[in-house]
C-alpha cells in the first residue's frame, strides 16, 4: 500500500447457517482500485456490503472492517434502486445542497437536462451514471461498485469505465466487484479472487491477470472458443431480404438484408434499442414484419408464428434472454422440455420424456435436477435447460437472444462451449443477439452491427 | 407518455363513457314494460286517456327523437319533470345533493389521512403485536355490514347511553353536527379497513424494495425514507380503492340514509323508484353514472402520477 490506507478488512467472516464469507482480508489505499472477482455466489456482494456496514439479516459476523471516511455504493442493477415515482433530481436535492448536487452530477457526467426525469425515462447508462452521482454526493473516501457493467452495451460500458477511472484519478479509492474481466483489466491495481467465500488468490493486477496461479482464476479468464474451421459452412440456410419492422409507427428495422449459411454463426450486435431483438423476433415469427421476407432453405416462412407449419416452427427455434421467465414456475423443468418433442415432433408422452432426458444430458443436466421446478434451478442451469428445450425440436436455425447476460464468467464459458459443441455436432446455424464482444469473438464467424434499425457494418470474424 | 397526453386521452375516453352511460340509462328506462302514460293513467286505464297523456308528453314520438330531445334537455340542465309531483327533476337532485355531499365530504376528509397513517403505522411494525391486532380488527370490522353496524351503534349510543342523537330526523346537519357522528362512523368503518389493509400491504412491499434499501444507504432519515420514498409507491392501489369508495359515497348510501333518516340522494332514489317516477330515476342514474366516470378519471390521473412507468406500457 503506497499512501494512506482507506479500507482495511482483516479476517472477515459472515455466516448465515453456512459461511458466506470466510477469512477475507485486504486493504485499499487512497486512489487505489481493488477488484474482487469470482463467480456468482462467491461472496463478492457480501464483502462489498460489509464495507457499508450492511450484513444479511441474522448473520454472524466476526473479523474487522475499518473504513476511514464515507463509503459510496453503486449497486448492481441501478434501475432497481431508483425510486420509480420520484424525479431523479428531487431525490438528489434531498441529499445535498444544489451546489453539491451540481458538482456530483458533473463528476459522474450525468446530463443536467435529465434531472427532472423519472428513472424509467433514462437509459441504462444514464441510470448507472445517476447512481454514481448519488454515491459521489457524500464525498466518499471509497466507492464500492457491484457489477457496474452488467447489462450495458459495449459503448456504455467503456464510458462507465472511463468515469470510474476519472473518479479514482481524483483520489477516491474504488472497490469493484465484478466478473467482467475486461473491466477488471482496465481499472484494477490489485485483484482478490474469491471462491465460495474464501480468498484463493490475490495480488497486483498486472501479475495476477497475466500469470494466474490457481486453475480457477484461469477459468475466469475466458479463452476463445471459436469453431476451428469453417468447413461446415456450405449452402445458404437463412435469407432475410428487405426486412422492415415497426413498433406502432416507429420503424425499428429498415430494409435489412442478411444471408446466413448452414452451420454458420452470425452475431448481431449493436447498442440497446438498435433493433437486435426485433430482428430475432421477426426471424422466428414473434413479430410480423411490415415488409420483406425471411426464407429458410429457399422457402419463405410465414410472417407470424400462428401461420407457420409445425415443421417450420421446429426448424427455427428461439432461446430467450431471460431463461427463468421462459419457464412456467409451477411445472417441473423436465415436463416443459419434453413438451417440445410432443408438440413439434408429435412424440408420445413417454417417448418425449426420454428424448428430453437425452437432450438434457447433452447439456449436462441430470434427471434429478430436471424433475425439479424452475425456482430451485440456478440461472446457468435454466439457460442450459432452455437450450435443451430448443434443441429437442431439431432446429436448423437457433436464435439466441442475449443468452449470456447476467451469467458469471465460468457459467458463460460453459454455455458458450456448449453452443460451439452443439453447432459442430448438429450443423446448426446460429444467430446470436448479443452486445458482449467476448461472445461474438469466441463464437461468431461473422458480426453484423445494427444501428438505429440499419445494418451499419458486417465484418468477417478472424478465425 | 407525459401526464398531459395521458390526461387528454383519458378525458376523451371519459366523454365516450358518459355518452354510453346516457344511452344505457335511456334504453333501460325504455325497456321497462309500460310507460309513464300507463303509470299516470291509474289502476283502471282508459285507452283514450292513455293516448292523450302520451301525446301531451311527447311519448308518441320515436325513441330516437325522444333521446335527442332528452339529451338536449340534459345539456341545458333540464332533466325533465317528475311524474308524481310535477316538480323539475333538478329540484330532487338539489334537495338531496347537499346532504350527500356533506356526508361524503366529512367521511373522505377523515378517511384519507386516518387510513394512510394507520396503514403506514402498522406496515412499519409488520409482524409485531400491534400489526396483528390491527390486522385482526380491520378484517373483523370489514366483515360487519353497514346496516348491522348502524343498528348496533344506534342501540348503544343513541338509545342505551343516549350520548348521540339516534336519527337525523328533521335536524339540520349544519346546525346540529352531532347528528352526523353515527352516520359518518358507519360510512367510515369498512372503507377504513379496506384502505388501511391495502396501504399496509403495498407499504410492506415498498419497504422491502431495493430503492428503499438504497435510500437508507444514502443516509436519509428513516421517516424521510418511509414517507417520501416508500409511501408514494404504496399509494397506487389505495387510490383505486378510494375512487370506488368516493363513488359509493356520492351515490348516497341508501342503507345509512334509511337507518338514520337522512334525506340524501339515496333516499331520493328510493322514493322515486317506489313511486315509479321514471324521469327522477333517469336523472339520478345519469348523475350517478357521470359521477362514477369523473371519480375514476381523477383516480386514473392520480395513479398515473404515482406509477409513471405504467403509462409507457399503455
Amino acid at each position: 500500500m503506497v499512501s494512506a490506507v482507506v479500507v482495511e478488512v482483516v479476517g472477515l467472516r459472515v455466516e448465515v447457517g453456512r459461511a458466506l464469507v470466510d477469512g477475507v482480508s485486504f486493504g485499499v489505499g487512497k486512489g487505489e482500485v481493488l477488484a474482487i472477482v469470482g463467480a456468482s455466489g462467491s461472496g463478492k456482494t457480501t464483502v462489498g456490503l460489509a464495507l457499508l456496514g450492511e450484513f444479511p439479516v441474522g448473520a454472524g459476523v466476526s473479523g474487522d472492517v475499518r473504513v476511514r471516511g464515507r463509503v459510496g455504493f453503486v449497486p448492481q442493477h441501478p434501475g432497481a434502486v431508483l425510486n420509480p415515482v420520484r424525479r431523479v433530481g428531487a431525490v438528489l436535492r434531498e441529499l445535498a445542497t444544489a451546489a453539491e448536487v451540481g458538482r456530483a452530477v458533473e463528476a459522474a457526467r450525468f446530463p443536467r437536462a435529465l434531472l427532472d426525469r423519472y428513472p424509467h425515462q433514462l437509459s441504462g447508462g444514464q441510470q448507472q451514471r445517476l447512481v454514481l452521482a448519488q454515491a459521489l454526493l457524500c464525498d466518499p473516501a471509497v466507492v464500492v461498485a457491484d457489477e457496474p457493467t452488467t447489462g450495458l452495451d459495449r459503448e456504455t460500458r467503456d464510458e462507465v469505465v472511463a468515469e470510474f477511472a476519472s473518479i479514482v484519478a481524483r483520489g477516491t479509492a474504488l472497490v469493484v466487484l465484478s466478473h467482467d474481466m475486461e473491466v477488471v483489466r482496465a481499472l484494477a491495481d490489485h485483484v482478490v479472487v474469491l471462491r465460495a467465500g474464501k480468498v484463493i488468490e490475490s495480488g497486483p493486477a498486472a501479475e495476477l491477470l497475466t500469470a494466474p496461479r490457481h486453475p480457477y482464476t484461469r477459468a475466469l479468464l475466458v479463452e476463445p472458443l471459436r469453431a476451428a474451421a469453417n468447413d461446415a459452412i456450405s449452402a445458404e440456410r437463412l435469407r432475410i431480404e428487405g426486412l422492415t419492422a415497426k413498433h406502432g409507427r416507429n420503424v425499428v428495422l429498415q430494409d435489412i438484408d442478411l444471408h446466413v449459411s448452414a452451420g454458420e454463426c452470425v452475431a448481431v450486435m449493436g447498442p440497446s434499442g438498435s433493433g437486435k431483438t426485433t430482428l430475432a423476433r421477426c426471424i422466428v415469427g414473434l413479430h410480423p414484419p411490415s415488409e420483406g421476407t425471411v426464407a429458410l432453405d429457399g422457402r419463405p416462412l410465414a410472417r407470424t408464428l400462428r401461420s407457420r407449419s409445425r415443421e417450420d416452427l421446429a426448424a427455427v427455434q428461439y432461446v430467450f434472454q431471460d431463461a427463468r421467465a421462459s419457464f412456467d414456475h409451477r411445472r417441473p423443468v423436465l415436463d416443459q422440455v419434453a413438451r417440445t418433442a410432443a408438440r413439434l415432433r408429435g412424440m408420445s408422452t413417454a417417448d418425449s420424456r426420454s428424448a428430453a432426458l437425452a437432450a438434457l444430458a447433452e447439456v449436462r443436466l441430470t434427471e434429478e435436477t430436471a424433475r425439479r421446478r424452475p425456482a430451485t434451478l440456478s440461472g446457468g442451469e435454466l439457460h442450459r435447460a432452455a437450450l435443451a428445450r430448443a434443441l429437442l425440436a431439431r432446429p436448423r436455425v437457433l436464435v439466441c437472444d442475449e443468452i449470456t447476460t447476467g451469467l458469471d464468467a465460468v457459467t458463460r464459458t460453459s454455455v458458450l462451449r456448449l453452443l460451439a459443441a452443439l453447432r459442430a455436432a448438429h450443423g446448426l446455424t446460429l444467430v446470436l443477439i448479443t452486445h458482449d464482444h467476448a461472445v461474438a469473438d469466441h463464437l461468431a464467424d461473422r458480426v453484423v452491427t445494427l444501428h438505429n434499425g440499419l445494418v451499419r457494418n458486417s465484418k468477417i470474424g478472424n478465425p | 407518455m407525459t401526464l398531459g397526453r395521458y390526461a387528454s386521452r383519458r378525458v376523451a375516453l371519459g366523454l365516450v363513457q358518459v355518452l354510453v352511460v346516457l344511452v344505457a340509462v335511456f334504453l333501460l328506462v325504455e325497456a321497462l314494460p309500460g310507460d309513464a302514460a300507463v303509470a299516470l293513467a291509474g289502476d283502471n286505464p282508459d285507452p283514450a286517456r292513455v293516448a292523450a297523456i302520451r301525446a301531451s308528453m311527447g311519448l308518441d314520438q320515436s325513441a330516437v327523437e325522444r333521446f335527442v330531445g332528452w339529451l338536449g334537455g340534459l345539456v341545458t340542465g333540464d332533466l325533465g319533470t317528475s311524474l308524481v309531483s310535477g316538480r323539475p327533476v333538478v329540484d330532487f337532485i338539489a334537495g338531496g345533493l347537499p346532504t350527500t355531499l356533506l356526508l361524503a365530504g366529512v367521511t373522505l376528509l377523515l378517511l384519507v389521512p386516518s387510513s394512510v397513517l394507520l396503514g403506514v403505522f402498522v406496515a412499519r411494525r409488520a409482524g409485531r403485536g400491534v400489526d396483528r391486532v390491527v390486522t385482526a380488527a380491520t378484517i373483523g370490522l370489514h366483515a360487519v355490514p353497514e346496516f348491522a353496524l348502524a343498528i348496533v351503534l344506534v342501540a348503544l349510543f343513541g338509545v342505551t347511553l343516549g350520548w348521540l342523537p339516534p336519527t337525523a330526523l328533521g335536524a339540520d346537519p349544519l346546525a346540529d353536527p352531532l347528528v352526523l357522528v353515527l352516520p359518518v362512523i358507519v360510512l367510515l368503518a369498512r372503507p377504513l379497513c379496506a384502505i388501511t389493509r391495502l396501504v399496509r400491504a403495498a407499504m410492506i412491499d415498498a419497504l422491502a424494495s431495493d430503492y428503499v434499501r438504497h435510500a437508507r444507504r444514502l443516509g436519509l432519515s428513516r421517516s424521510r425514507v418511509d414517507y417520501r420514498h416508500a409511501l408514494p409507491n404504496a399509494l397506487a392501489p389505495a387510490v383505486q380503492q378510494l375512487a370506488r369508495t368516493t363513488d359509493w359515497l356520492l351515490g348516497g348510501v341508501i342503507v345509512v340514509e334509511a337507518v338514520f333518516v337522512i334525506p340524501g340522494l339515496g333516499t331520493a332514489l328510493v322514493d322515486a323508484v317506489a313511486g315509479r317516477d321514471m324521469p327522477v330515476v333517469q336523472g339520478l342514474a345519469v348523475l350517478f353514472g357521470v359521477t362514477t366516470v369523473l371519480v375514476n378519471l381523477a383516480a386514473d390521473l392520480l395513479a398515473f402520477r404515482l406509477a409513471p412507468r405504467a403509462g409507457t406500457a399503455a
